[in-house]
């Protein structure tokens, strides 16, 4: 008999040396991985107790909305937060229509072929320029050449420059989720192509889209190299702490970070840090947390599917 | 002279002179890429009666029907030649509309594929689409098709509840109102009870029978005993030929082809 020799257990066994062995090294790999697992989550953990630790006593009602000091201690970042909120605002303005048709034209309508792969490297290529580099675009383009100087619209829109081939990937990936038998379901019904996006696949992306854009948000929201050549390091003091004109400078929490621990003037300015890294720290982890629960949210809703 | 007819495609205007033709399918040819999937199939169907289609795995049965509402140009390297009319017209004619074609010649998929919305919404879909816009004409329609699709007193108070949270049978006598709702006249369906358990298979059955009365029929079945059910005429595929057609007793009690023979006795398949 030619057979293939196994080493099968001996008749009436259960058990053998080499079962034994083979249960060890089993074993080993899991516990080695779970380890792996585990560091990813306790690095986390240790470094928000680290923030808190550092950044707690700074925090006040007066710190979260008081304007910030040039020369003495106790200034705020109110202004930051709001200028924060607002770049972040702007981008989304510009990067949403672009990004979402971008992605859609990419997904539903290109066939395979040179026009799609250009497009597809494009994005890829603009996604490896560095934050910093953007930054130094930025500067040429909106600063000096429009001499808009700095402004929250020329943040806004190195930002999108930024963002948008993240913004189309999460487009596409959302749509490639979408199961082609509605597509086929759709079309078969006599829906035009355009129908059958806006009606069919766009309602079942849209749990997966609205995920991928707030966490897109959160590393707009903490993007600090491409805005300090381009909202600038200081902001605009106006009637309020909250300037809408977008033609104005408009400093965000995370350049403020940067810019106090570098050259500030005032005495407290590793209080005022540490203060502004926890408050960007925090909002980050909400956006995240945001990302998951409407996503989830508008799954159920738009497709009566709990996921 | 009593001599047997030899003939490759026999056709079926020979056979039952008095039916009209709903959809005529002449010299056929498919292809993915090199590959031909269809070669030369050339059929008449009847109005208002069902058609099965049947065949081993791979014999090209599904790719014909696609070929009959023009699903083939959804997919990237498939290449239809030979012409397909519906009433005279062939919807493969420069100038034609795909998107009208599909609206008069609906189709039923393999797996029942709702969309995720609610059971109302999946119904008024196609009529939303088409330019429907009064609520309570849509609601019309809705119970309309439901009952035509034999589901309306399974879902009627609950329209509003997602279509997935319907059984596999539900869901499929679902995507049957929601095609009948667009009032097609040509409804074609790929293999639509093989998903299903033998219980929601025979009511699928039940409707098919249900909606010949007003529609034409084009079924795709991998089950002969389906066919034999269920359908008028059969016709028999093999590796990408249309082998035979005929009246589904001709077909299953005195086919003319040897091949034909094999594959209802089983001999291959």
């Amino acid at each position: 008999m030619a057979s293939v020799v196994m080493a099968r257990p001996a008749p009436g066994a259960l058990s053998s040396d080499r079962a034994r062995s083979r249960r060890i090294v089993d074993r080993i790999a899991t516990i080695a991985l779970w380890s792996a697992a585990t560091t990813v989550v306790a690095l986390l953990l240790l470094f928000i107790a680290y923030l808190f630790v550092q950044g707690y006593s700074s925090i006040s009602w007066h710190f979260l909305t008081g304007y910030p000091k040039s020369a003495e201690a106790g200034g705020g970042v109110g202004p930051q937060i709001f200028n924060s909120f607002y770049i972040l605002i702007l981008t989304l303005i510009f990067t949403l229509p672009i990004a979402v048709s971008a992605g859609v034209f990419l997904q539903e309508y290109a066939g395979p072929g040179r026009f799609r792969d250009l497009v597809q490297f494009s994005a890829e290529s603009l996604a490896t320029v560095p934050s910093i580099v953007m930054g130094l675009f930025g500067l040429i383009v909106f600063v000096q050449l429009f001499h808009w100087h700095f402004t929250a619209l020329g943040g806004a829109l190195t930002l999108t420059l930024l963002n948008l081939p993240a913004m189309m990937r999460v487009t596409q990936e959302s749509l490639a989720g979408v199961p082609s038998t509605y597509r086929e379901a759709s079309m078969g019904l006599g829906a035009t192509k355009w129908q059958t996006v806006l009606r069919a696949i766009l309602p079942s992306a849209i749990g997966p889209l609205t995920t991928g854009v707030v966490l897109v948000s959160g590393r707009i929201f903490g993007e600090t190299a491409a805005l300090i050549f381009t909202a600038g390091s200081s902001v605009s003091y106006g009637a309020s702490a909250y300037d809408f004109n977008p033609f104005h400078t408009a400093e965000t929490l995370a350049v403020h970070l940067y810019s106090t621990q570098r050259e500030a003037l005032v005495p407290d300015a590793t209080q005022i840090a540490n203060g502004s890294a926890l408050v960007l720290l925090v909002m980050v982890l909400v956006f995240n947390v945001v990302a998951r629960v409407v996503g989830r949210q508008l799954t159920v809703r738009l497709t009566g599917k709990a996921s | 002279m009593v001599e047997p007819q030899e003939s490759k495609v026999p056709a079926l205007a020979s056979k039952v002179p008095a039916l009209a033709s709903k959809m005529k399918v002449v010299d056929l040819n498919v292809y993915y890429g090199a590959f031909q999937a269809i070669k030369h199939a050339s059929l008449d169907v009847p109005d208002r009666r069902v058609m099965a289609l049947i065949g081993p795995s791979g014999c090209g049965k599904s790719t014909f029907i696609r070929a009959l509402n023009r699903m083939h140009d959804l997919t990237p390297g498939a290449r239809v030649t030979g012409t397909v009319t519906l009433d005279g017209n062939d919807i493969y004619a420069p100038g034609i509309d795909p998107v009208t074609v599909r609206h008069r010649i609906g189709m039923v998929f393999q797996r029942p594929n709702p969309f995720p919305k609610s059971i109302f919404e999946n119904v008024v879909y196609g009529p939303k689409i088409h330019g429907e816009g009064n609520a309570r004409r849509l609601q019309e329609i809705c119970e309309k098709s439901l009952r035509a699709a034999a589901l309306w007193d399974e879902v009627k108070d609950r329209l509003n509840r997602s279509a997935l949270d319907l059984s596999g049978g539900q869901q499929q006598r679902l995507c049957i109102a929601r095609v009948l709702a667009v009032e097609p006249e040509v409804i074609l369906m790929d293999e639509p009870a093989s998903a299903l358990d033998p219980i929601a298979t025979s009511k699928i059955e039940d409707l098919i029978h249900e909606l010949k009365k007003e529609y034409t029929v084009i079924i795709v079945t991998h089950s002969m005993q389906q066919a034999a059910r269920i359908s008028d005429f059969t016709t028999f595929f093999l590796l990408g030929d249309l082998i035979e057609v005929g009246t589904t007793s001709d077909i299953f009690t005195r086919p003319a082809d040897k091949r034909t023979e094999d594959y209802i006795t089983g001999r291959y398949g």
